[in-house]
């Protein structure tokens, strides 16, 4: 295997808050864009309808993902699947807070 | 490469039937998932599993593997490279969930054909005739930032691991460094996209994008929340009571401050701007925290004994109700 010093630096794109389309965020998650329409009508994922057309942020990429990995390896119902997502968030953002006040270290 | 044994990576017995499969990978999958486990190389054991349950979960790909798994020579961990032809008479398809990156092992039994037949689940497959093509997959990875980095910008090095086949179909394993020059004003949970960075096209089809997602270090004296940034700063108990100009050294570099007289628990000071910046830059809060001095000389302790004169009726336990 070579492993060539570093490429001269690559300046990278900084994605915004609405970044993903539907298909974007679909080929993220290898499933189809009816995957995510069914996923938003049922309210498991955030969409912003600001320009008019359905954009996800990046928090709403990784939830989508998780929602994803998750319904595939267990064969889980979405609702099911959005419910440990939301807890996982919710344990994320407990330990953010535990870490804050010198409590946890990571 | 090295042989894989998948039944081994599942626990269960190359009889299993698929149901035992299934509740193997599941039960294993609960314990290492890396959103739930925090043991070092769980994201690693995790690929593993998938890697595993992708191959014996499907009926066609599990038979080709077994006829593998039968060679004298195939043990795990041993030096392994598949006999001519051994797929012949079976088909795969790209049961990929998410682009996974599978193992050498894996993309050289499985990863040509299931190209070749352009298998997809919806995906930006397109066919010119005969010939597939497919813009390359999108890789995902996580990058550790210093909220410092955040201020200034950084560069970074990053390793990417990647196959590709060389113009005999065989599958080519590279590694290198990329260098990523990342601007200022980045904030935890954003992306950072390196355009044609992901897994190759096929048929000529343009390569994927490498998703960065962005993470800050634990930093025992500040922490961001989206675009605002908090940091705790002590006062002695004359700053906090009387007020006080103070200087702090920020992520964005020392500024005075003013505390103002009265001391409030909790209390928190807010520099407008002063957070992540950006065309919305963040704001940072101080959070103040009082620091007493140490009693360690005959002065300090007659210092400590004045105060508790002077404040004979103060009861610090009297607002708790204790």
């Amino acid at each position: 295997m070579n492993r060539p010093g570093p490429d001269s630096a690559q300046q990278c794109e900084v994605l915004g808050d609405a970044a993903f389309s539907t298909e974007e965020l679909a080929r993220a998650c290898g499933v189809a864009p009816d995957w995510v329409h069914a996923r938003v009508e049922a309210g498991v994922l955030q969409v912003d309808m600001a320009s008019g057309e359905w954009r996800f942020d990046s928090v709403t990429l990784v939830r989508a993902r998780r929602i994803a990995q998750l319904e595939t390896t267990f064969e889980a119902d979405p609702q099911l699947a959005a419910l440990a997502a939301d807890l996982i968030e919710e344990v994320t953002r407990l330990r953010q807070q535990l870490r804050a006040l010198g409590a946890e270290e990571r | 490469m090295e042989f894989k044994d998948y039944y081994k990576t599942l626990g269960v017995p190359r009889t299993a039937t698929a149901d035992e499969i299934k509740k193997a990978y599941r039960k294993l999958a609960r314990k290492h998932h890396p959103d739930v486990s925090k043991a070092p190389g769980a994201g690693d054991r995790m690929a593993e599993l998938n890697e595993a349950n992708a191959v014996l979960s499907a009926p066609e790909k599990r038979a080709a593997y077994d006829t593998l798994d039968s060679e004298a020579h195939a043990q795990a961990g041993r030096d392994f490279r598949p006999p001519p032809n051994w797929n012949a008479g079976f088909e795969f398809s790209d049961g990929g969930v998410d682009g996974t990156e599978h193992s050498d092992f894996f993309e050289q039994l499985f990863g040509h054909a299931a190209r070749a037949h352009g298998g997809d689940r919806g995906r930006g497959a397109a066919f010119d005739g005969a010939r597939a093509t497919r813009r390359g997959s999108d890789h995902h990875a996580r990058i550790e930032l210093d909220i410092l980095d955040a201020y200034e910008g950084a560069e970074r090095n990053i390793v990417l691991r990647s196959a590709r086949l060389d113009d005999h179909g065989r599958v080519v394993n590279e590694e290198r460094t990329l260098q990523v020059r990342i601007p200022k004003g980045v904030h935890e949970g954003q992306h950072i996209r390196l355009a044609g960075r992901g897994g190759p096209g096929i048929g000529g089809a343009p390569a994927g994008d490498l998703l960065l997602e962005v993470l800050f270090k634990p930093d025992a004296r500040w922490r961001a929340e989206g675009r605002d940034v908090y940091q705790r700063v002590p006062v002695a108990p004359w700053e906090a009571m009387l007020g006080a100009s103070i200087k702090v050294r920020t992520p964005g570099g020392e500024t005075e401050v003013s505390v103002p007289a009265g001391w409030k628990a909790g209390r928190k000071l807010r520099l407008k701007g002063r957070g992540i910046p950006g065309s919305r830059a963040g704001d940072l809060y101080l959070e103040l925290e009082l620091t007493l001095p140490p009693a360690e000389s005959d002065d300090a302790r007659a210092a400590y004994a004045a105060m508790a004169r002077s404040f004979p009726a103060f009861d610090p336990r009297h607002s708790h109700g204790v």
